[in-house]
């Protein structure tokens, strides 16, 4: 039992708290709202471009979020783990925009055309 | 009070190899840290894709092609295949390895389902809309980024059925958490992976 | 001890035959070994390399020379920058992240022995496959950096560049699982009591190279997967006619490519920070600013990437914003030469072969540093771009650099790896012929440089003034192989008839020293209690400021000692590694080897999880 106990600690890596099935269904239910939502945008007649790219790209990022804080349980880890997928995530980020600049995806960078 | 907390740890970690000094399990790290990884990897492929956006000088344009309401299916059986994922980690946890092994088969079938929309949808590209790898640079860079995302869902798909198989033959149990929560982890990936492709490639215009 | 080591490293009977020893080594999970696997195939294809360079420096001699032919020499240069910054230097470092950070961190082993095993195998199938193409006449010939769309199927129809690009695929692999393997270990390995800022410098250094290790190599992952893509199904990313941007390789290459050259200088950083301390007999100068500086190269590393390419035309504002990316990470850098000197000045200097070797490297890497400085201007680096002035900044940083500092740490550690002392006399010899034929080399190619010598050309004209220089370059060329001689000499004469090191030859200031030289195969026979930086110094001679010795323990029993549990061997990693090489290379072959490599590669994948998941009872925790 002391062992069974023992595993168990250890297997949740000091971890401050645990998210139930409970929340974990709602955070499924959200998640599919704001999927429906994202899709309806879509659709949304005269919406102006920039609206519909930055309103896709907040509700993206949140639904990440969600998946990473409670189905992956990083909201309740100890603190390595964060570090080591978000300074990864923001350097992937930051290179992906600065790739897009490079290559004139929007209009940031003038580009000398040789 | 630090090494009282650092000298109980020590008497712990003699008993599992895997515990190291922080508490933490060392496959635990080592996935986040692989994940981490995996994220520069599909940020090369997605920040390609977003690179040649527009430039393709022939051949079908995205939204000639794309079928939202099927990428949103896909989307959705992702998602719901995260839950059934954490359900199946939850009752390993107390020790009720044969619904475990029911859920992460579940999460298996909804991975696997995915895969079989995304041949559908390449197959409908390649054969009704005249769109292949070499069509295009939207052909080159669609069918790579996403072709790779599905290899992992694949990957993912192989991994959570060895461990149904596993639990089948009574060869896993609660002991085995951590071994099913690396997987976990490695199968949320692959689902918020696919949200930011879902967004950046099918939605934004 | 024939017991111990045979209960370590396989069964009794196995290890007093030949074969019984190759296969313990074949299978081996300790990382003592597979270090000393990493430095040995390191070094060999260290000379491979410089054989490669002298051909390269013979030819360029004289003006107008015969010896070797334009599609040669391309060969030449391409498998010489490949060789030495993949399967030379980064080898050399893994050798001493392998065998020295468990040591240093007070663990028995690294986090994960296996897969550790299994990257060095598919090291050695990468380097072998990549040299395999010398055999078929197919050596790579697209520069080491193979830029696009050069090395696309349209004007490279060859298999010279799949031989590069899949060779690349392999060794990246290794590298990544190394890293991830060293991360764990650093973070969750370290004895009790050693923070993240009690640790050695070198750990650190060798931390954020790890990083470094697993968030460039996805870049040139992608990079090459886009090429080979191109090359073998018809993708269309690196081809201009159909709108493509040649630029697309170059950046994500370079992404890469500039981290790539941070993971090539941190370590021997790292080893620099350890020997100056121990033979100056002074802690590091301001050791937490040596450890943010390296952790800001490490991350601002990935800034200035595009300072490859001032030449393409990105525009004045990408221009600009990595020149100033650029120079603003010399400043790190700077800091730590200052901390350096810091922690030279007042010290009472010992003069072994180790610290030459740390003191060339800071004044070298110091060179490199400021013509690099200059590079950063995008307006003097057109002048000086593709000549052979980047030439010389990058054999500064490199050799004068890196390999400096990684010799200091051979002559360091080799007590330590081997039981004997190296010679100090031979140790002189290899310091000083090395680092006047070192100089009498590169710095010449400043001045070529910048009188007009391009890069990468096979012969010259005899009427532009470069021919004096260019011989003194290939006379310094042969020197640094003369003082490799005395090396080699050290070396065989060390393992021959050294003398005993004993534990602690340097009276030296961190873990690794306390316990016996070699190790044992356990390491330590009771885990270490740390309470500062340089905490061995600190059991030795008290905290300095009227503190007595640390009291020792009580003596270790040999129940103690049976009842470590070390991992066994295994032969899984072996098999994996040749399945990964068969089913990469089949891809320039045929895909039915490309299926078969898969399905082994899956199949073992699978032998290799589940070999230790039910652990027979007796093996059990």
């Amino acid at each position: 039992m002391a062992d069974h106990q023992a595993v168990a600690v250890a297997t949740h890596g000091g971890g401050s708290g645990h998210a139930t099935v409970r929340i974990y269904v709602h955070v499924a239910i959200v998640l599919a709202i704001i999927t429906a939502l994202e899709v309806a945008t879509l659709y949304v007649p005269g919406i102006p471009g920039p609206v519909l790219v930055i309103s896709l790209l907040v509700m993206s990022a949140v639904k990440f979020f969600l998946v990473v804080g409670f189905f992956m349980h990083l909201k309740y880890d100890h603190p390595v783990m964060r570090a080591l997928f978000v300074g990864p995530l923001i350097i992937a980020i930051a290179i992906i925009l600065a790739v897009m600049a490079l290559f004139s995806a929007f209009v940031l960078l003038p580009r000398v055309v040789l | 009070m630090a090494d009282h907390a650092a000298a109980a740890v020590v008497a712990h970690a003699a008993h599992d190899p895997n515990i190291g000094s922080t508490g933490l399990d060392n496959r635990k790290v080592g996935m986040w840290a692989f994940l981490g990884s995996d994220c520069m990897f599909f940020g090369s492929l997605i920040g390609t894709y977003l690179a040649y956006k527009g430039k393709s000088i022939s051949g079908p344009l995205p939204h000639q092609v794309f079928d939202i309401p099927l990428t949103s299916y896909s989307a959705a059986l992702l998602l719901a295949s995260s839950l059934t994922m954490v359900l199946g980690l939850s009752a390993l946890q107390e020790s009720r390895v044969k619904k475990a092994a029911m859920w992460l088969f579940v999460t298996a079938m909804l991975g696997l389902h995915f895969v079989l929309n995304q041949v559908y949808e390449f197959t409908t590209f390649v054969l009704h809309h005249d769109l292949k790898l070499s069509t295009s640079l939207f052909g080159s860079s669609f069918f790579v980024l996403t072709g790779f995302h599905g290899a992992h869902v694949t990957g993912g798909v192989i991994w959570l059925l060895i461990l149904v198989m596993l639990a089948m033959r009574g060869k896993l149990d609660a002991r085995d958490y951590t071994k099913v929560e690396i997987a976990g982890l490695y199968w949320h990936f692959v689902d918020i992976v696919w949200i930011a492709i879902f967004t950046v490639i099918y939605l934004i215009p | 001890m024939a017991t111990q080591a045979a209960f370590m490293h396989g069964s009794k009977a196995e290890t007093e035959t030949f074969w019984g020893t190759v296969w313990s080594w074949l299978t081996t999970v300790d990382h003592k070994r597979i270090g000393i696997l990493y430095g040995t195939s390191a070094f060999i294809f260290f000379l491979v390399g410089g054989i490669e360079a002298l051909i390269m420096r013979l030819q360029l001699a004289r003006p107008d020379n015969t010896l070797v032919g334009a599609e040669r020499f391309n060969e030449l240069f391409t498998m010489h920058g490949t060789t030495m910054i993949f399967l030379a230097v980064m080898p050399l470092s893994a050798a001493f992240f392998n065998y020295m950070i468990p040591l240093m961190i007070g663990a028995r082993d690294v986090a994960f022995p296996r897969l550790n095993a299994l990257s060095y195998w598919i090291f050695l199938s990468g380097a072998l496959f990549l040299n395999s193409s010398w055999l078929f006449g197919l050596a790579p010939d697209g520069g080491w950096f193979g830029y696009a769309n050069l090395t696309t199927a349209q004007f490279s129809p060859r298999h010279t560049i799949d031989f590069w690009m899949l060779g690349l695929q392999i060794l990246g692999l290794s590298s990544m699982l190394a890293g991830f393997n060293f991360l764990v270990t650093i973070i969750n390995m370290r004895a009790p009591g050693m923070t993240l800022m009690r640790m050695p410098v070198f750990i650190w250094m060798s931390f954020v190279t790890q990083f470094l290790l697993v968030l460039a190599f996805p870049a040139i992952t992608v990079a090459l997967i886009l090429l080979m893509f191109d090359r073998f199904f018809g993708t269309l990313f690196y081809a201009p006619a159909a709108g493509a941007d040649p630029l697309l390789w170059q950046h994500l290459f370079w992404i890469f490519g500039h981290p790539e050259v941070y993971i090539l200088i941190l370590p021997a950083m790292g080893i620099v920070s350890e020997v100056l301390p121990t033979f100056a007999r002074k802690p590091l100068f301001g050791a937490p600013v040596v450890i943010y500086s390296g952790i800001l190269i490490g991350f601002f590393g990935f800034g200035v990437w595009s300072h490859h390419m001032f030449s393409v035309g990105m525009g004045p504002v990408a221009d600009a914003a990595f020149s100033i990316s650029t120079m603003l990470i010399a400043v790190p850098t700077g800091v730590k030469i200052l901390n350096w000197i810091g922690t030279l000045w007042g010290g009472s200097i010992r003069f072994k072969t180790p610290i030459y070797f740390s003191l060339g490297f800071i004044a070298m890497f110091t060179m490199g540093g400021l013509s690099g400085v200059m590079h950063a201007s995008p307006p003097v680096d057109l002048q000086q771009t593709d000549s052979y002035f980047v030439v010389a900044h990058f054999h500064y940083v490199l050799f004068g650099g890196s390999i400096f500092g990684l010799f200091s740490g051979i002559y360091y550690w080799w007590p330590k790896i081997t039981g004997k002392l190296l010679d100090e006399k031979l140790g002189l010899w290899h310091f000083w012929a090395m680092l006047v034929g070192f100089n009498m080399t590169f710095f010449p190619q400043h001045y070529l440089g910048l009188i007009g010598m391009p890069r990468r050309i096979y012969t010259y004209a005899p009427d532009l003034g470069w021919n004096f220089w260019n011989l003194v370059s290939t006379v310094g060329s042969f020197l640094i192989a003369v003082s490799l001689l005395f090396f080699i000499a050290n070396v065989i004469r060390s393992l021959r008839y050294g003398a005993v090191a004993g534990n602690d030859p340097w009276d030296a200031r961190t873990l690794e020293w306390a316990i016996p030289s070699p190790p044992p195969v356990y390491n330590f026979a009771r885990i270490p209690h740390v309470q500062d930086r340089d905490d061995f110094w600190l059991t030795k001679y008290g905290d300095g400021h009227g503190g007595a010795p640390r009291p020792k323990g009580a003596p270790v029993t040999a129940a103690e000692i049976a009842a470590i549990h070390m991992p066994p061997t295994s032969f899984w990693p072996l098999l994996l590694a040749l399945a990964v090489a068969v089913m990469i290379s089949g891809l320039m072959i045929s895909m039915v080897q490309v299926a078969i490599g898969g399905l082994l590669t899956l199949w073992l994948m699978y032998k290799f999880a589940v070999e230790l998941h039910r652990p027979a009872a007796g093996h059990g925790h």
